[in-house]
């Protein structure tokens, strides 16, 4: 696979959204109106797929587990949607009060990431997941519970709402930020010492790797998004009310991400694409007590699918029968010798000198002696 | 005098509960290692149950038929869900616990609606105590958890099994290599967990005569704090840190400034501790070995 | 590796077309071409703890079409009724409403509670579709030109409460519950404070968790009230009332507002338990024994049981024929209101009706019913006792 393929792979996801943001977007401009209904649900979209990368910067890769992404949100929303009221009698309610908002929320959102960012640096696993948890539902109280001048309080927050014919062009642009600064970032040095925290914290420091700076990093960041996605949210509502921010929200941002695979960009944008679709979709279909039927499927899938893809028993069948497995019998029978074993590094334990030695002789030969050799490796 | 001996009353038959459901969350995590974050969602059922078997009349046969379905239901979602995941990463097991407890509010809401379910247990009614009207039931709440308190304590010094548990939170390979069944342990200890969740289940009945759905989310949340607060793993912490938190809201509750923000106040207290003192009261210093 | 993310990327594009197909996207706003019957659009809480009032309100507005369209509809044209549920939260409004437009909604009952109705109101503003909410008391629900309320606003029941306080409880201290984050609540709670005299002392406590059910604090903070203003909706009211039974004095009275209706059907909540009085501030009598209020009762509990008999419902049985009472009235002054007429027309319409002084003759919830041009409701409200003391 030569370098310019590999480059090409990498755009390909933001290739689809544009695309399809792009072709939206010309249509809209000449003049085609779309129903509400689609409106509503790719606003609703794109505010799901920032969420659901920015969580799986900090469940994904940097292997924390956060349940107050909604909290973050929260603060984007309430502290963008009070600026953007502020300023829309001055400015008018356009793109600039947007950027502005959009800064003003996303930088206190973020604000707010690294004040929980350093807990984080003390605390590991449950404990960190309990004081997000903690954090989500004192912001959202904090809110609930302002004076009415301030941010609305128990009404919530009255906010200008974009023309909606335009908001899910930027709703969009900012999935498109999103994703290149956190693939960039992950694709990084960065990025590498990020995973590396996340297979072994110990290891990583030993080997001069800045845990503190890039955990608070990857936090900071991740709640800066958060927070966009909330300034979003307050664009695509009349009303920001906080009761929306609870656990509850935090854990369908959570499921998006498992179901996505963790660590999967592109897997976490499929999952928040289809869950909210089908929320919206299935809203409408499954009434009264039926509706719940839905987070009973969430909560089922969730636990199937950790237990399959963590279950130390289940290794070896996941192991035989996954998807890039497949992929490399296919591969395989197209005789590519150029193919290298993708070396991701899932080691449940450190490799023995042994297990080293296997791993590291990846078997270059060629299959099929009608491929034929060049100077340099196989064409 | 008086509204001080009432907010005491209130604050400690509310920690009271915090604490057995504390108790449940400290054992479980100091064997098993785990957050269970399903606990609370256990108490919801055990109140479900007693919603149920409360219409044979007899409160004794309800809480003996909720202690025991709440027992079958813990191991049950130990085996199934949190087996598989031993060795696995923490970050894992926690997602999973986190799908068991949505999956229990969802099938309990499935099955009986969303409107919350009135069920009278038993009528204490009220006694006046030094001027002050106080519930029986709150009395008895707080009776109850130190005398489960006592039993615990006593269970885990004195008999091998309870020996064989400490033995399984402090080394679980040293005690496998002792010849400790260390999959058996953790059952019993989910085992007990679940059976003090039901006893929980009955004293928010008892308290307030409703259940829903939702009943044991908050009430978990709060108690896992307590665990917290007085350092998880350790059985007198988990009263400890109930009893504080009982307190700490029935006052914030009694304060009309802050009333709205006792919530708020509460994790507040979380946050600081685990920041200030991440092992809490009573609990153990532990350091992470490679 | 390239294997995984072809079908990735695959996914993605089924999915793009998916939505597509799922919502289509019509150029037009046409929504009300095909239509055969008016269709009256709502969103009320089917399912969840407020369910009790959406029932009750779809029901109603249901009998209401019925008997409309069997005495042959409004010049042999039918009504139809469409509701979909939000479970009382506003994040649900958007697809609501937009499925309802889009499924050719003309006018609407808006929502039944107030929450998700500050969504509701604003999204109708834009499209302009006319609504007349008959529970959504929230006091900004009817302030765009197109909303209109059947209930009482909630700073109105407020004042009303405070005004009867400020005349048999002046010079006393009497007590208030009510829960602290939520709009209806907090709403009545500070305009009956506002408008209270400064001679009657006020002892407050307040609730936020919206699954509280522990009121032990609170309870021992009011017990030696014996008038207690409770604004809050019934179930925590319910709660309150059988843990503070042996503590509140027997013959304090818990006055409550709209939110109290139907505190007397719940199932395992048996209200004579209860040693004290309670009252509550409504439009409308459930136990009502002649006039059309009686006429309602029956035709409601033979069709649908008394568990979800109340005011809600009452409301939104008069809200549908006040509309339909509305458009006759324009028909009758020689305004053409076809079949496949858009909401936004019929906005109109109904607009000059409801601001031109239209008057609602012989409803449920009261008599000769008015709406200011601000959208609030002009009518009568009934003190009405649920429970003696005992």
């Amino acid at each position: 696979m030569t370098l310019k393929k590999l480059k090409l792979r990498h755009y390909l996801n933001y290739m689809v959204i544009g695309t399809v943001t792009a072709v939206l977007a010309g249509m809209v401009l000449t003049g085609y109106k779309f129903d509400n209904s689609l409106l509503f649900l790719l606003e609703k979209i794109a505010i799901s797929i920032i969420l659901a990368v920015s969580l799986s910067l900090v469940v994904g890769f940097l292997g924390e587990l956060s349940l107050g992404h909604a909290g973050f949100m929260c603060v984007g929303a309430y502290l963008g949607g009070k600026i953007a009221a502020l300023l829309v009698p001055t400015l008018g309610n356009g793109p600039l009060t947007f950027l502005i908002a959009l800064l003003a929320g996303g930088g206190a959102a973020a604000v707010c990431g690294i004040i929980i960012g350093i807990p984080a640096l003390r605390l590991r696993g449950d404990y960190l997941a309990i004081v997000t948890l903690a954090f989500g539902e004192i912001v959202k109280s904090l809110f609930q519970n302002s004076s009415d001048e301030t941010f609305g309080g128990s009404l919530g927050l009255n906010t200008p709402r974009y023309d909606k014919n335009y908001l899910f062009i930027f709703a969009f642009v900012l999935v498109l930020l999103t994703l290149m600064v956190v693939q960039n970032l992950m694709r990084s040095k960065h990025g590498r010492a990020i995973t590396a925290i996340r297979d072994n914290e110990i290891a990583a420091r030993a080997t001069g790797t800045n845990v503190t700076k890039y955990k608070l990093l990857a936090f900071t960041l991740s709640a800066a998004f958060a927070g966009i996605a909330g300034v979003l949210y307050s664009y695509s509502n009349y009303t920001v009310q906080s009761m929306k921010f609870g656990y509850n929200y935090s854990i369908e941002i959570l499921v998006m991400v498992v179901l996505g695979g963790m660590g999967s960009i592109n897997g976490s944008i499929i999952a928040a694409a289809l869950i909210t679709f089908l929320n919206t979709k299935l809203a409408t279909i499954l009434t009264g007590d039926l509706a719940v039927l839905q987070n009973l499927f969430y909560a089922l899938i969730l636990i199937a699918i950790v237990i399959y893809n963590n279950a130390p028993a289940l290794k070896g069948f996941r192991d035989k029968y996954n998807l890039s497995a497949f992929a490399d019998k296919i591969r395989k029978s197209r005789n590519d010798p150029g193919h290298v074993k993708d070396d991701k590094a899932k080691w449940d334990v450190v490799p023995t000198k042994i297990e080293m030695n296997e791993i590291l002789s990846v078997d270059l030969t060629p299959q099929d002696s009608s491929v034929t050799w060049e100077k340099g490796g196989p064409k | 005098m008086e509204i001080i001996l009432s907010t005491l009353i209130n604050g400690l038959s509310l920690g009271g509960i915090y604490a057995m459901i504390a108790l449940g969350y400290t054992m479980v995590y100091g064997i098993a290692k785990m957050l269970n974050f399903a606990h609370g969602d256990i108490i919801m059922i055990g109140g479900y149950v007693i919603f149920v078997t409360m219409a044979t009349g007899n409160p004794l046969i309800a809480i003996a038929v909720a202690v025991v379905a709440c027992v079958i239901l813990g191991v049950t979602i130990e085996k199934i869900a949190y087996k598989p995941l031993r060795g696995a990463s923490p970050l894992a097991v926690l997602i999973t616990a986190i799908g068991v407890s949505y999956l229990l509010q969802s099938l309990a809401q499935i099955i009986f609606g969303s409107a919350p379910k009135m069920v009278t247990v038993y009528d204490f009614g009220t006694i006046k105590l030094l001027g002050a009207t106080v519930q029986i039931s709150a009395l008895v709440t707080l009776a109850v958890t130190v005398v489960v308190m006592v039993v615990l304590t006593l269970f885990i010094k004195y008999t091998r099994l309870g020996r064989a548990m400490i033995a399984v939170s402090e080394d679980r390979g040293a005690a496998q290599l002792m010849g400790i069944d260390v999959n058996g342990i953790i059952t019993i200890t989910f085992a007990i967990g679940s059976a003090l969740a039901a006893l929980a289940g009955l004293f928010y009945l008892l308290k307030a005569p409703s259940v829903s759905s939702t009943l044991g989310a908050m009430p978990g949340i709060k108690a896992f704090t307590a665990a917290v607060i007085g350092g998880i793993g350790s059985i007198p912490g988990a009263m400890l840190g109930g009893i504080l938190l009982g307190m700490v809201e029935s006052i914030s509750y009694k304060i009309t400034a802050i009333a709205p923000y006792t919530d708020a106040i509460e994790f507040s207290i979380l946050i600081v501790i685990l920041l200030v003192r991440p092992n809490g009261f009573l609990g153990k210093k532990r350091r992470e070995k490679v | 590796m390239r294997f995984t993310k072809m079908i990735a990327l695959t996914l993605v594009a089924v999915l793009c077309l998916g939505l597509f197909a799922g919502c289509g996207a019509s150029g037009s706003k046409g929504y009300t071409a095909n239509n055969t019957e008016y269709v009256i659009g709502v969103s009320g809480p089917l399912t969840g703890g407020a369910a009790m009032y959406g029932q009750a309100v779809v029901n109603s507005a249901q009998i209401a079409v019925d008997e409309i369209n069997a005495a042959g509809g409004l010049n042999g044209i039918k009504f139809k009724l469409v509701a979909t549920d939000d479970m009382h939260d506003a994040t649900k409004i958007s697809t609501n409403y937009s499925s309802l437009l889009e499924g050719g909604m003309q006018l609407s009952l808006g929502t039944v509670t107030t929450a998700p109705g500050l969504e509701f109101k604003n999204l109708s503003a834009d499209d302009n579709v006319f609504f007349l909410t008959p529970s959504a008391s929230g006091d900004d629900i009817p302030t765009n030109p197109n909303g209109y309320q059947m209930c009482f606003a909630d700073g109105n029941q407020g004042k009303v409460a405070a005004e009867f306080v400020n005349a048999n409880f002046s010079g006393q201290t009497i007590g208030a519950f009510y829960k602290a984050d939520e709009a209806y609540s907090k709403g009545i709670y500070d305009q009956f404070k506002a408008n209270l005299d400064s001679s009657v002392t006020v002892v407050e406590t307040s609730f936020t968790d919206a699954n509280a059910t522990d009121f032990a604090t609170q309870i021992d903070t009011l017990k030696d009230c014996g008038f207690i203003f409770m604004p809050t909706y019934y179930t925590p009211a319910s709660l309150f009332m059988t843990q503070a039974k042996d503590i509140v004095a027997a013959d304090a009275v818990y006055y409550g507002c709209d939110g109290f209706d139907g505190i007397d059907n719940i199932e395992g909540f048996d209200i004579t338990t209860i040693p004290q009085s309670v009252t509550m501030l409504s439009h409308f009598n459930s136990k009502a024994d002649s006039g059309v209020a009686k006429e309602f009762i029956d035709k409601y509990v033979s069709k649908y049981g008394k568990e979800t008999l109340n005011q809600f419902g009452a409301s939104a049985y008069d809200c549908v024929y006040a509309l339909y009472g509305a458009m006759k009235a324009a028909i009758d002054a020689g305004t053409e209101i076809p079949v496949d007429i858009s909401a936004s027309d019929l906005c109109d319409i109904l607009k000059a009706q409801f601001e031109g002084g239209y008057t609602f003759e012989n409803g449920v919830t009261g008599d000769k019913i008015t709406w200011e041009k601000t959208g609030y409701v002009n009518k009568s409200a009934i003190q009405y006792v649920i429970k003696e003391a005992n």
